[in-house]
């Protein structure tokens, strides 16, 4: 065992960071408050697909690169210090979940997915009150080698680039995993936009017509496949919140030694290094709780919520302490709409109630730590 | 990055189980407080503990072999430190000499000084205090004025130290004192190894807020101690401090303290009740329960990203400072939440009637305040961060 970043994942690291620098910045997602939701150009996400990102930690054996599932957060991550689109995480997780399944056209959609042939989104949640799969209603009925999905779905991400969905649905009294394409007769699909730009819709499903060849992972643990698909793409979003908080920090880090009043960097007063102090104490929290959860999930992946739910739930307040901090800090400029401050704000607010917010995670964690 | 348990990791979490099984008997000794004749000897049953766990191979596990440690893999450590916690075994009595000096002594130390005490460390044949803090030289602890002359083989030391804890049990000190007061103030000062025996030193305990007497004044009137229980150079004290403190302030032995403190009170919220409800039923317990136990899990990776950069050579820098103030900061919450739960009778003394656990919530309440203060207080702490991690401007101009 070993808790720190290996040299092989410090280069990947550093190379991805050179290739966002290089090719995307922060003004697509300013603009894209006004004119959204903000889309990734068709020639970035085509470097993205070349460079094997989408397969990274996809098995071997399913034509991925087989790297641990903590190289995929340490990718979301870095998105989300540079605030790029959260749709690297929904690759991620669509593509985790295919590398599980071994029905149906699997192995077909997971290539296709991993060499840009077709985005491949999902649909999990229901408005239901609460998150994940495990309440669904939506319910699909089969009949010889054919049926029919009916059912709403929300919190859709990515859905505007989509060319089909993993919809999770009820079949038979167990979960399944049913490919539904985006444009299959009977489905509607409601675009949203989030304050962060992005976009988010719901899925209106009457009677979409689907084969037995689309279930896919309808074998018998479809269940595990879909709380443990869940549990990664949550994963994925506190990496993005840990890169939000990393980047708030250093930006503001850096202002409170250049920016001078009373004849002193600012940096200097204690009511600002202490609020700053605290904020890198949440950050390396919020670090080491993500390295936990990665843990977990390569290690016990059936039980691995609390783990899961700890880096969610911490994550989602450090973001939101790490970029309000910011913006005080920063005093009348990072109250302007020129500086990043609230768009990593927004991200954070964004990601903070998405697939659990803090209050749902703890409760998870209170039920496991009572039995 | 390498997050996997192997086959051998396992062997070695049954082979540690099997033994802590079949420790159970000195374990309740140890409790208990009573040697091996059955008499009442708190100190000689918890030296036999620590013995008896050292010899095992679970203390002194980062170690060189040398020194009589372990060199164990972090892998091991990890294991060990989850399964120390699990069980409920004795606290250390020399956590001073494990955590603070033996670290500092491997470091600087000279091979008579390492020969000499790292062993008896471990077996905690001598216990040791850290002499650092003077009454007009706390956060400013480089401003200390405790004098030593260097007299032929011997410094002549005079002066008084405080807040001193352990002192009146200690055989061993670790002492910072001014060796040239014409130096800018970091660069007069030196590491010294007093022997608590001494002629010339006097120690008055003192009373801390919650009523226990663990921490002491002590005076220095022309102490002599050996001019080979210097720590690395005359004047060059103050950088071999500053690893002292970062010792102290790093560690996974906070987080097995930790996760007794959290079990405890859970057990708590079954047995109390808010509302007519038990505690445990409460939403707004639940989710405190539930943060609590978020931090200490996040408190445990952190200190095993720690640990792997130390044994890739790393020493713990002033990142130690991170998991002190939230260890202190964690430590308080739970406290004060175990008061609240307790309901009116937390506000008893621990002979009263009715008063729930012997008083130990309220015990507990007062030491964790005293966490926010010693080894650093939490302002210093936050100062640490800013100016060392986080590189700002220093707040304070000296
Ligand atoms: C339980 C306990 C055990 C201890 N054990 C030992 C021991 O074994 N050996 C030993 O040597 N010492 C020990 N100490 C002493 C401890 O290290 C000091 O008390 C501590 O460093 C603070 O110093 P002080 O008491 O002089 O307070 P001061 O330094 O006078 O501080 C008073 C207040 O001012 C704040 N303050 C001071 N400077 C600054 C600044 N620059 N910026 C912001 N705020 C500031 C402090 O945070 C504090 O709140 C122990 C203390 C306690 C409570």
């Amino acid at each position: 065992m070993d808790f720190q970043l290996s040299d092989d994942q410090l280069a990947i690291q550093d190379a991805v960071a050179k290739f966002f620098q290089e090719e995307w910045n922060s003004d697509i997602r300013r603009d894209a408050l006004d004119d959204g939701p903000v889309k990734i150009s068709d020639e970035i996400w085509q470097q993205i697909v070349e460079m094997g990102w989408i397969g990274i930690a996809v098995s071997e054996e399913h034509g991925g690169s087989g790297l641990e599932l903590l190289t995929a957060a340490m990718l979301a991550e870095e998105g989300g210090q540079v605030l790029f689109p959260s749709k690297l995480c929904t690759a991620f997780t669509t593509a985790f979940a295919l590398d599980q399944c071994q029905s149906g056209d699997t192995a077909a959609l997971l290539t296709d997915h991993m060499t840009g042939q077709q985005f491949v989104s999902l649909a999990v949640d229901e408005a239901n009150g609460t998150f994940g799969p495990e309440n669904n209603a939506t319910a699909a009925t089969l009949a010889g080698d054919g049926g029919t999905i009916s059912g709403e779905k929300i919190l859709v991400p990515d859905a505007e680039c989509a060319d089909c969905f993993l919809v999770a649905v009820r079949l038979n009294d167990s979960g399944a995993l049913v490919k539904v394409a985006a444009d299959a007769p009977g489905l509607t699909i409601t675009a949203m936009q989030r304050i962060d730009g992005q976009s988010i819709s719901s899925l209106q499903l009457a009677d979409v017509p689907f084969s037995s060849d689309d279930i896919l992972g309808g074998t018998d643990d479809a269940d595990q496949v879909l709380l443990r698909t869940y549990e990664f793409w949550t994963t994925l979003i506190s990496a993005d919140l840990l890169g939000v908080t990393t980047k708030a920090l250093e930006m503001t880090n850096e202002y409170a030694k250049v920016r001078q009043q009373f004849n002193k960097p600012i940096g200097s007063f204690q009511a600002v290094s202490h609020r700053l102090a605290d904020v890198k104490v949440a950050e390396e929290v919020g670090r080491s709780l993500l390295y936990g959860a990665c843990l977990a999930l390569q290690e016990n992946p059936d039980q691995c919520f609390p783990q899961v739910s700890a880096a969610k739930a911490w994550l989602s307040d450090a973001a939101a302490e790490a970029t309000e901090a910011a913006l005080q800090l920063h005093g009348g400029i990072g109250y302007t709409w020129e500086l990043d401050v609230h768009l990593l704000l927004r991200q954070a607010r964004s990601h903070a109630v998405y697939l659990g917010d803090a209050a749902y995670h703890r409760k998870r964690i209170g039920n496991f730590i009572t039995g | 990055m390498d997050l996997k348990f192997s086959e051998q990791d396992e062997a070695y979490r049954k082979k540690l189980l099997d033994w802590l099984a079949s420790s159970g008997e000195l374990i309740s000794r140890t409790m208990q407080g009573t040697d091996d004749s059955g008499e009442r000897n708190p100190m000689q049953a918890m030296r036999d503990w620590q013995k008896h766990l050292y010899e095992a191979g679970y203390v002194g596990m980062s170690w060189p072999k040398i020194y009589g440690g372990y060199e164990a893999s972090l892998t091991e450590q990890v294991i060990a430190n989850e399964e120390l916690a699990r069980a409920k075994i004795p606290p250390s009595l020399n956590t001073v000499g494990l955590t603070i000096v033996a670290p500092t002594m491997i470091q600087h130390g000279s091979e008579e000084q390492k020969q000499k005490y790292l062993k008896r460390i471990l077996r905690a044949e001598d216990i040791w205090c850290q002499g650092f803090s003077e009454p007009g030289a706390g956060s400013d602890l480089a401003s200390l004025k405790t004098n030593a002359v260097l007299d032929g083989d011997n410094f002549v030391v005079n002066g008084q130290k405080v807040w001193t804890s352990a002192g009146h049990i200690a055989d061993m000190c670790v002492l910072l004192v001014r060796t040239n007061r014409d130096a800018p103030k970091r660069e007069g000062i030196t590491y010294l190894l007093a022997d608590m025996k001494s002629e010339g030193i006097t120690i008055r305990p003192l009373r801390n807020a919650g009523g226990g007497s663990h921490f002491n004044e002590v005076f220095f009137d022309d102490v002599k101690i050996p001019k080979e229980n210097m720590v690395g150079e005359l004047h060059g004290g103050w950088a071999i401090a500053r690893s002292t403190l970062d010792n102290e302030r790093s560690g996974l032995s906070g987080v097995v303290a930790l996760e007794a403190n959290f079990k405890r009170l859970l057990q708590l919220t079954e047995s109390a009740s808010i509302g007519g409800e038990p505690a445990i039923e409460d939403a707004h317990t639940r989710d405190q329960l539930a943060q609590y136990w978020i931090e200490i899990e996040g408190l445990k990776y952190l200190g095993y990203r720690t640990l792997s950069e130390q044994l890739k050579g790393q020493k713990p820098g002033s990142q130690a400072s991170v998991g002190k103030l939230f260890a202190s900061k964690l430590r308080q919450a739970m406290a004060k939440n175990a008061l609240e739960i307790v309901g009116p009778y937390a506000a008893l003394t621990k002979k009263s009637p009715h008063v729930m656990d012997r008083g130990r919530w309220v015990a507990g309440y007062f030491d964790s305040l005293g966490y926010g203060i010693g080894g650093g207080t939490s302002e210093i702490m936050h100062n640490v961060i800013a100016e060392r991690v986080l590189e700002l401007p220093r707040s304070v101009e000296d």
